[in-house]
């Protein structure tokens, strides 16, 4: 599993970040071409629980839907996510938050989630599937050593009681 | 990167491939296998841009390959390692160029640019159903470039004209295609400004956009007559820094100059390109699909070789046709003839550049006539 790392502090440590600028990038015709062929290829395969579609005309933003993963507290719950990619892709990560609530110790009450592969351990070979598929086995893994919820991370090893207060709070915010 | 895959399935060490396959028989006779392209796909690509591997780079230690321009972005970009696997990669000094693997796709992908005008093609259709708004976008900037074109044009038909008054009765050919050259003589000609008003109502240069621009951009003339033609195809998909793509015409009588076979621009030959008329009957799958459009008409720089042609003939009909012709028959593979004289048949070797049959074969002034024959292999 994937170490987890408070985006906050990553963020300034984040090589990716810092260069963003300085790299002078092919054109977006390169960027949205592999968005094309991303989608294409998610398009294509279909993957069981994770989709994904661009949000408009804009290539560059997308929105994902992820379904909680079976075996888990998660099971049955459905969360949508945006996507959004900088002119940098893939050089540098999308930024990736919740539309939909989620209560988890790894993401915080604005949606922004903290993972790794978000960050710092990104590299240019993920993509919009690998990055839904790592968030859904997040939800089935957190890390509760580094939380952005500490409720969530307190209550996590009580499953009973923690499927208990995620149900209440998924059917309360899933239309939100 | 076994973090990103769902845990609960242990299926996914297989490959596609290993997931799909069936027993194979031994083959012992002569039984030829086609692999199909989008098979090889997976290998042949370069995981950071998804495209065909282009100036192919390994690791050095791990042996992964990337585009030389994504790999390098990629190291300046970020984290010092292989984006594949996470080996460290100091510096550029951790790859090295892999030539072979070049050579490799190139023989696999002999017309790697047909490859790639079709995959543009699959994109575009994409985005097209994707959204409707990127489609007018498009046409939108076609309509835009056309009209950039076409004052600069008309300017240059009225300079050509001006020019053409102030010489003796020696009217000018006009060259309406923003052709740089300087006007040459060209001995009395019928100058017909039918033409030239036709030529400036006939867009060119919109291929740098792919876009769904109206087709009367680059058009079949369907008229068999060699000296007197609406259109003119442009061959400048290839890059061939042909930059006239116009109409143009030339009289009749040009060809009272006789003799130095010499086309208006040294630089440029003009040809007809007509099917093998005993090779290419009826019964020919090619010929039924492509019906009357199958004479084309087309300018070209002198240096172009008959590869070049036959891989733009490739990529010209596989674009034309498209729905009409099966996946099998998309990979075109022509033979090129010249007929010096009636009836004769003379196949042209690949590296043979226009010029030089121009000049051994074809001495009239009036377009180069060449035969294409097709073979399904």
């Amino acid at each position: 599993m994937a170490q987890n790392i408070n985006p906050h502090y990553a963020s300034s440590s984040n090589p990716a970040k810092q260069n963003e600028d300085t790299i002078k990038l092919k054109d977006n015709h390169a960027v949205s071409k592999r968005l094309q062929k991303e989608l294409m290829e998610l398009m294509r395969c279909m993957d069981k629980g994770i989709s994904a579609f661009p949000e408009s005309e804009n290539l560059f933003k997308w929105i994902g839907t992820i379904n909680g993963p079976l075996d888990t507290v998660y099971a049955g719950h459905k969360y949508k996510l945006s996507l959004e990619f900088p002119n940098s892709y893939p050089y540098a990560p999308p930024a990736v938050k919740f539309i939909t609530p989620c209560f988890h110790p790894n993401v915080d009450t604005c949606g922004l989630i903290c993972l790794d592969i978000l960050k710092d351990k990104w590299t240019a070979l993920y993509d919009v599937r690998t990055v839904l598929l790592s968030i859904q086995s997040l939800l089935a893994e957190p890390n509760t050593q580094s939380p952005l919820n500490q409720q969530a991370s307190y209550l996590w090893p009580n499953q009973p009681a923690y499927k208990k207060y995620l149900d209440d709070f998924y059917n309360k915010h899933k239309d939100s | 990167m076994s973090s990103t895959e769902p845990s609960q399935n242990k299926t996914w060490e297989l490959s596609l491939y290993e997931l799909h396959r069936t027993p194979q028989e031994v083959i012992t006779d002569a039984t030829e296998i086609a692999v199909s392209p989008r098979s090889l796909h997976s290998e042949l690509m370069c995981p950071i841009c998804l495209d065909m591997l282009k100036k192919t780079m390994t690791t050095k230690e791990c042996l992964h390959r990337f585009c030389n321009d994504c790999i390098i972005t990629a190291l300046r970009s970020g984290n010092k390692e292989c984006p594949t696997c996470r080996k460290k990669l100091v510096s550029k000094r951790s790859l090295r160029p892999d030539p072979n693997f070049d050579l490799l796709i190139s023989k696999i992908y002999p017309s790697r640019d047909e490859y790639e005008a079709h995959q543009e093609r699959v994109l575009a259709k994409l985005s097209m159903s994707h959204s409707q708004a990127s489609l007018v976008n498009s046409i939108t900037e076609g309509i835009k470039l056309q009209s950039q074109n076409r004052p600069q044009r008309s300017r240059k038909n009225q300079e050509d004209n001006s020019n053409t008054s102030n010489t003796n009765g020696n009217s000018e050919t006009p060259q309406n295609g923003g052709s740089t050259s300087a006007p040459k003589e060209t001995g009395p000609s019928a100058n017909n400004p039918a033409a030239s008003g036709q030529s400036t109502s006939n867009p060119a240069s919109v291929r740098s956009t792919p876009s769904p621009v109206p087709s009367n951009v680059s058009s079949i003339s369907k008229n068999t007559s060699t000296t007197k033609r609406a259109k003119s195809i442009l061959t400048s998909e290839r890059s061939e820094e042909s930059e006239s793509s116009d109409g143009r015409t030339e009289g009749e009588n040009s060809m009272d100059t006789e003799g130095e076979g010499e086309p208006l621009n040294p630089n440029e030959i003009e040809l007809v390109f007509k099917p093998h008329p005993t090779e290419m009957t009826g019964d020919n799958q090619l010929m039924r699909a492509l019906r009357d459009s199958s004479v084309r008409y087309l300018k070209t720089t002198a240096n172009a070789s008959v590869d070049h042609l036959s891989k733009y003939l490739a990529m010209r009909l596989t674009l034309d046709l498209d729905a009409e012709l099966p996946e099998a028959y998309r990979l075109l593979n022509f033979c090129i003839y010249v007929a010096p004289s009636p009836g004769q048949f003379v196949p042209l070797a690949g590296s043979q550049t226009l010029r030089q049959i121009n000049d051994k074969f074809w001495k009239v002034n009036k377009p180069l006539e060449m035969y294409y024959s097709w073979k399904k292999t």
